[in-house]
């Protein structure tokens, strides 16, 4: 069965769509489809993916209005007309390639690591920690930084430097994470004017994330323990 | 660009509800600053104030009033539904909150359509 | 060397980001408890002038409501409340642009003189009867 993929693609100074047509098999994903154009029909076809798996997080792409991850999403269960475009609110480099800079130095900014007063690197001690305690925050681990929840908030679409569902779901997730030390650290890193108030839950980041993480909950909860630390800091 | 903030295409009924709410909230803010200009008619007397109803409070102007109150009683509702999960509450029944809103919203504007008839049609 | 960061921007926060801390949260928590009073004030202020009598709006009637205590200290509240939530609200969508972004004093500034005028000249009407 032939179906039509209609690419966005963008050179470097326009953007023009272009129109492939390729034979699909039950169960053939997008990202297949498009590896079949670059190594058939036309091999100027850039695109980002690596594990083919849903767990890097490299291939999201619009298909037919909806961010998703290429790699999963299966051809004949869109149907046989694709729309395929670079994600939103990301600058496109080339055809489906946008610049994650930004996003990964937001990513970073929020310190998504464990802070700990007693980080010991040469004599290392195990941390204990029980179901319950990691169930707290489990869900938040899965994120893939695919930049999907990014690429359809309101306020990002808006404000560059907003720090995005992403970065403050990374944020609150080492927060709930017992054994870290960094709660406050983190508060203060998205309490500034492009941080947490920005949300407006449009809650559209929950209902696009690839592995329903459900980010604008997150974000919630973040914000209201932001409030909280912040009026107590006014009394101390 | 701000057009961004009502992309309807490909998105989900949350995002909507977002665009309304702020949608609604600007007209809301427009007729905030129209409703404080109008009531300076109160103190320039009875004569001024009188002819500004005999204008406004016509059938001519029915229109625009059903439109105000569907704004205000939307804006409302949602943002009752907007206080509930800012707080922190309820995200998992999100969707049906969100559904329930809208029909509280609508019976809401439907009955004070009807009484806002009423009362400019004087019947 | 995480525990001296750690520290040092602790420090930081309690120092200089004080008041850039408290205002966004503030304004954030006060736009929830106001919109809540509104839903409350701005139904009966609906009730009160279209669901009683068509008479509601004759101008004696308008003056004697605005003359009351009662009315004087509910339309006050109901001016601060909505003057505060739509200049807030128009606050928090400029600074979701990149021009808030830019000059987030400027927004600030221009929105709580806003509210100012606004609350001033609505104050003029409660005040002259």
């Amino acid at each position: 069965m032939d179906v039509e993929f209609k690419i966005k693609r963008f050179d470097g100074e326009k953007s023009y769509w272009q129109t492939f047509n390729i034979p699909v098999k039950k169960g053939m994903t997008v990202l297949e489809g498009l590896y079949y154009i670059k190594e058939n029909l036309d091999g100027s076809l850039a695109f980002r993916a690596s594990c083919r798996m849903a767990i890097c997080g490299s291939c999201a792409v619009k298909i037919n209005g909806k961010p998703r991850l290429a790699c999963e999403t299966q051809i004949l269960e869109i149907g046989n007309k694709l729309e395929i475009e670079p994600l939103d609110n990301f600058r496109v480099i080339k055809d489906l390639v946008t610049d994650f800079e930004g996003f990964f130095a937001k990513h970073e900014s929020v310190k998504p690591y464990l802070i700990r007063k007693d980080d010991n690197y040469e004599e290392p001690v195990e941390l204990i920690q029980s179901p319950k305690e990691l169930y707290a925050y489990y869900d938040f681990t899965l994120c893939v930084k695919c930049g999907i929840c990014y690429s359809v908030c309101p306020a990002a679409a808006t404000r560059d430097d907003y720090l995005g569902p992403a970065a403050i779901t990374a944020a609150y997730r080492f927060n709930a994470d017992s054994r870290d030390e960094g709660e406050k650290t983190r508060l203060a890193l998205v309490c500034g004017d492009n941080g947490v108030w920005r949300c407006h839950f449009a809650a559209e980041c929950s209902e696009v994330c690839p592995k329903q993480i459900d980010p604008a909950k997150a974000v919630q909860k973040m914000r209201f323990k932001a409030a909280i630390e912040a009026i107590k800091s006014i009394f101390r | 660009m701000w057009q961004r903030w009502f992309t309807v295409k490909g998105r989900s009924l949350f995002s909507i509800a977002f665009s309304l709410h702020r949608l609604t909230g600007i007209v809301l803010t427009i007729y905030l600053c129209m409703h404080l200009a109008y009531l300076t008619s109160i103190r320039m007397g009875k004569e001024v104030f009188e002819s500004f109803i005999a204008t406004t409070v016509t059938p001519q102007f029915l229109i625009f009033d059903i439109l105000l109150i569907l704004a205000g009683v939307y804006h409302g509702v949602n943002g009752l539904r907007l206080i509930i999960h800012e707080f922190g509450l309820a995200y998992e029944s999100r969707k049906s909150i969100l559904y329930i809103s809208v029909a509280i919203a609508l019976i809401v504007w439907l009955i004070a359509s009807y009484r806002m008839y009423v009362f400019v049609m004087g019947v | 060397m995480m525990a001296n960061e750690v520290n040092k921007i602790n420090k930081m926060n309690k120092e200089e980001m004080h008041t850039k801390r408290v205002l966004e949260p503030l304004a954030w928590l006060f736009q929830l408890i106001s919109g809540l009073i509104l839903t409350v004030l701005v139904t009966f202020h609906f009730y009160e002038t279209h669901f009683v009598s068509h008479e509601a709006m004759e101008y004696e009637l308008v003056v004697s409501r605005l003359s009351s205590l009662g009315h004087k200290i509910m339309y006050a509240l109901l001016l601060f409340f909505v003057v505060f939530h739509a200049f807030n609200g128009v606050r928090a969508i400029l600074l979701d642009t990149n021009f808030g972004a830019k000059y987030p004093q400027v927004v600030n500034s221009l929105c709580f003189l806003a509210f100012l005028i606004a609350f001033g000249y609505g104050s003029l009407l409660i005040l002259a009867f």
